[in-house]
């Protein structure tokens, strides 16, 4: 065999992200039948594949090149827990565990919001003691992550995003800063687990799992659909759905019985007037375009707005009409009823946008949790609310998704795009289980406007099965 | 740099179009640019959402400018100027205070009655009186510390309204790249700063020399060679300026338009792109200056070229100081060590090594060799200045020796 002499010498290292294996030549190709992971990459003169298919081709590499192949890459650290403070797992949780144990510790378990993931997710880590790297959509939830495991196992987790850098053999990170710095940490890791994996699936943060050699991986969600299909990839990026709990299993079970009530407002005289004066110029100037282009489409306006001032006032009147939507004053009148309503339970609202959730905190003096609000009064505000120093809670959108909030009995949506998922997150905040009392969520929509029609396509989802329809 | 949200690349014939402002088309953007280079400079003390409208209003009546155009020079403006942060977290400490305690009084009505008798402008005076400022003053101070109502503190500026348009079509530049899969770059000049920069932009190089002095590089990341990947569109934005500041190159990029159709965005060193940075030195020490003088440009049948080659091992690069091309087609390397170690001259021995199969010559100075020893023959020894007469016969001695092999 010609190859032998050039396989005295191999090494398989860790470059950024990917594998590198050296002392091959370009005509040896390591691949084995049926899987050629392996590119020549003559920049470097070696052959090169992307981490994560270190599992599954290191057992083959040893098989055919032993003991000529070096494994350089570092093992991922061994941990032992100070302590483990975990609650008995409820039989579904036990089931989703084993099931994703029985995959080979590889694979999405798909549970509604409020049904205890986290807590599947710590067992996973209590029993593997391997180094874990944990990737949350934003900072808050990472956070929160970091917060609950220190509860949980006693462990000062590692910190990589919000400008920190600070890798530990378990450390907690968010997508964007996962995709931005894999290369650096992708082989010191044996478990990653992936919470709300259908932000996973987009072109650039799936390289934050392409990029890990981790051979345990683990998802987690309540909503793994996307609309542009790219779930699918969570099959190879992290394993198959070894666990799914249907939506209906959970309500008014582990989660509270709720209501769903919506609120049409009117714009006041000038909010209407200038609304309706957007919408004339809109239709006005797309008429008219399409008399002469048949077809014409709102992608073309923005294409075409550079250049036509025209097209740039018929941007400007469409984004005029949402923010008067969002920020109609009849909204703040309806709030305070609804404050007056509820008073003495807590309420939670959720505003469309920063602007919104700022206008609401300075006229009723209540506390805000933003995207940039920082840790120590981040933790100040929820504990005040948990507590009942607060009654009420405005947020943008950062609640939308998985944050612990203590337990809420009133929800208010005044704003926000509506899409099925944010519909079931958002209900998931407000429908934790206490005692008997139910829960409400109150949809707050101007009338006559695009919001009405946003609000009946969140109510597609079967989550909104109920709804009543009241005027204040 | 800017943001992809800020980018504006028009997409024809396979080719990426990057926006640019220029003399003949944009001349009137030098008023635009002084405007709103003053309403920063004036603007001390208003709030980043406010001086964002300011630049906004003086875009208003423009018939040529996108809406990203403006949030590009609003971010640009924004790179130079330093906003009040509230490091210590005033803003967030005033919050809980307010909201701590009006928390008895929720909710806050416009109306009181029996049941609700909190009035809300009552409550704010109340809180505004307990606090010993007028309410107006607090209100502003609640949220100071949200990016849109930061103030700005200071704004380093730009020298004058040119460069901020030259900084601007730069920054499209530069942002057009973030969404490129890999750059060609084919050079005759600065080869070695263009190789040194693109290492410091952690990019991988592929070499081909395709004649005298004249290289094709491709730079790519190490994973582009398993899939198109945008992950070093920021490294290439990065080595951009340095590229700019070089002369003798031409640079295409291969971009995925939106569509995710492929184009090229194609640039060369005449195309009038300003960098920050300045040209690279033509020369690393006076030592080689003064040789470079004394031989000149042509001696005896030999052309002297100043960095003229890049030899390349995979990943390792060498550029010599000097090339001597013979018009017979001998070609013989000179590095200069200057400044010296013995471990940068074990170094200097490695990189001799890999590339032994190369003529290469190397002027040491004298006190760096050992007592007794005697140098090899490839090597020159200098006092003060590298003499000429020894080399020119060194030079000679390769090239018989050259042609009788």
């Amino acid at each position: 065999m010609t190859a032998m002499e050039s396989q005295k010498r191999m090494s398989l290292s860790f470059d950024r992200g990917t594998l590198l294996l050296r002392g091959l030549q370009c005509r040896e190709s390591p691949n084995v039948p049926g899987s050629s992971v392996w590119v020549w990459d003559a920049r470097v003169g070696a052959w090169r594949c992307d981490a994560i298919h270190y599992a599954s081709i290191g057992s083959t590499l040893n098989h055919k090149f032993s003991p000529h192949l070096r494994d350089d890459l570092p093992q991922p650290a061994r941990v032992s827990w100070p302590k483990i403070e975990l609650p008995q797992l409820r039989p579904e949780q036990a089931e989703a565990l084993a099931a994703w144990t029985r995959e080979g510790c590889r694979g999405q378990v798909i549970m509604p919001t409020g049904t205890g993931k986290t807590e599947v997710a710590f067992a996973a880590m209590a029993e593997t003691k391997v180094a874990t790297l944990v990737v949350a959509p934003v900072r808050d939830l990472m956070y929160q992550w970091h917060r609950r495991i220190l509860a949980t196992f006693g462990y000062d987790a590692g910190i990589v995003g919000d400008g920190l850098s600070n890798i530990k053999p378990i450390t907690v990170t968010t997508y964007d800063s996962a995709y931005i710095h894999m290369d650096k940490m992708g082989a010191g890791f044996g478990l990653l687990i992936f919470d709300e994996e259908h932000h996973l699936p987009g072109k650039c943060r799936r390289e934050a799992a392409i990029l890990s050699t981790a051979a345990m991986r683990l998802g987690l969600t309540a909503t793994p659909e996307r609309s542009d299909g790219l779930h699918k990839d969570l099959d190879w990026l992290i394993g198959p759905v070894v666990y799914n709990m249907p939506f209906k299993r959970a309500k008014g079970s582990t989660l509270a019985d709720f209501d769903v009530v919506r609120i049409p407002v009117a714009l006041n005289d000038r909010e209407q007037a200038t609304y309706d004066q957007c919408s004339r110029a809109i239709r006005h100037f797309l008429i008219s375009r399409r008399n002469d282009i048949p077809g014409y489409s709102w992608r073309d306006l923005c294409k075409e707005s550079g250049k036509d001032p025209q097209a740039r006032h018929a941007q400007k009147a469409y984004y005029l009409k949402q923010s008067i939507e969002n920020r109609a004053a009849e909204k703040l009148r309806v709030l305070e009823d609804i404050f007056r309503l509820h008073n003495g339970r807590k309420t939670i609202v959720f505003a469309g946008s920063n602007a919104m959730a700022i206008e609401v905190s300075k006229r009723f003096l209540v506390p805000t949790i933003l995207s940039h609000t920082r840790k120590r009064e981040r933790l100040a505000v929820l504990q005040g609310f948990a507590e009942g120093q607060f009654g009420v809670l405005v947020a943008n959108r950062v609640l939308d998704e998985g944050v612990d909030v203590p337990e809420a009995k009133v929800a208010v949506v005044i704003g926000g795009q509506g899409s099925t998922r944010q519909a079931k997150q958002r209900l998931g905040r407000v429908l934790r289980r206490s005692g008997n009392a139910r829960a409400t969520l109150y949809e707050v929509v101007c009338e006559n406007t695009k919001e009405v029609m946003r609000s009946r396509k969140r109510r597609r989802s079967d989550a909104y099965e109920r709804t009543v329809h009241r005027r204040i | 740099m800017l943001t992809s949200e800020q980018s504006i690349v028009e997409y024809k014939a396979g080719r990426a179009v990057p926006d640019r402002l220029r003399q003949k088309t944009h001349r009137h953007y030098l008023d635009y640019a002084e405007k709103i280079l003053s309403v920063y400079r004036n603007g001390i003390g208003r709030q980043r959402r406010r001086l964002h409208q300011q630049i906004e209003a003086v875009f208003a009546d423009e018939p040529d400018c996108p809406v990203r155009r403006i949030q590009a020079f609003c971010k640009l403006l924004d790179d130079g100027s330093a906003f009040q942060a509230d490091p210590s977290g005033e803003a967030g400490k005033l919050r809980l205070e307010v909201f701590s305690q009006a928390a008895r009084f929720h909710p806050l009505v416009e109306q009181p009655d029996r049941l609700f008798e909190h009035e809300e402008k009552g409550v704010k005076s109340q809180l505004a009186d307990k606090l010993a400022a007028p309410w107006d003053q607090i209100e502003q101070a609640l949220y100071a510390d949200v990016m849109a109502y930061q103030k700005l503190e200071r704004f380093a500026g730009c020298p004058d309204p040119a460069a901020l348009l030259s900084r601007y079509n730069v920054a499209q530049l530069q942002a057009c790249l973030y969404k490129a899969e890999s750059m060609t770059v084919t050079a005759t000049d600065d080869l070695k700063t263009i190789v040194r920069y693109a290492k410091l932009a952690r990019l991988l190089h592929e070499i081909v020399r395709l004649g005298p002095s004249k290289y094709r590089i491709v730079f790519s990341g190490p994973a582009s060679v398993l899939r198109g990947t945008r992950r070093y569109g920021v490294n290439f934005a990065k080595f951009l300026p340095a590229l700019l500041a070089c002369k003798g190159w031409k640079m295409t990029a291969l971009v995925k338009t939106p569509w995710n159709q492929p184009a090229k965005l194609v640039l060369c060193d005449k195309d009038g792109f300003t960098s920050h940075l300045p040209p690279p030195d033509e020369f690393d020490s006076a030592l080689e200056e003064s040789f470079a003088k004394k031989f000149g440009p042509e001696r005896n049948g030999w052309q002297l070229i100043r960095e003229g080659e890049i030899l390349y091992d995979h990943q390792k690069t060498f550029s010599p100081d000097f090339t001597f091309r013979h018009k017979t087609g001998t070609q013989v390397f000179l590095e200069i060590v200057g400044f010296w170690t013995p471990e940068y001259l074990a170094y200097k021995r490695q990189t001799l090594q890999q590339f032994a199969h190369h003529k290469i010559l190397i002027a040491l100075p004298e006190k760096s060799i050992r007592e007794g020893a005697t140098p090899g023959e490839n090597i020159l020894t200098y006092k003060t200045a590298l003499k000429i007469k020894p080399l020119m016969e060194t030079l000679e001695r390769t090239r018989t020796e050259n042609t009788t092999t």
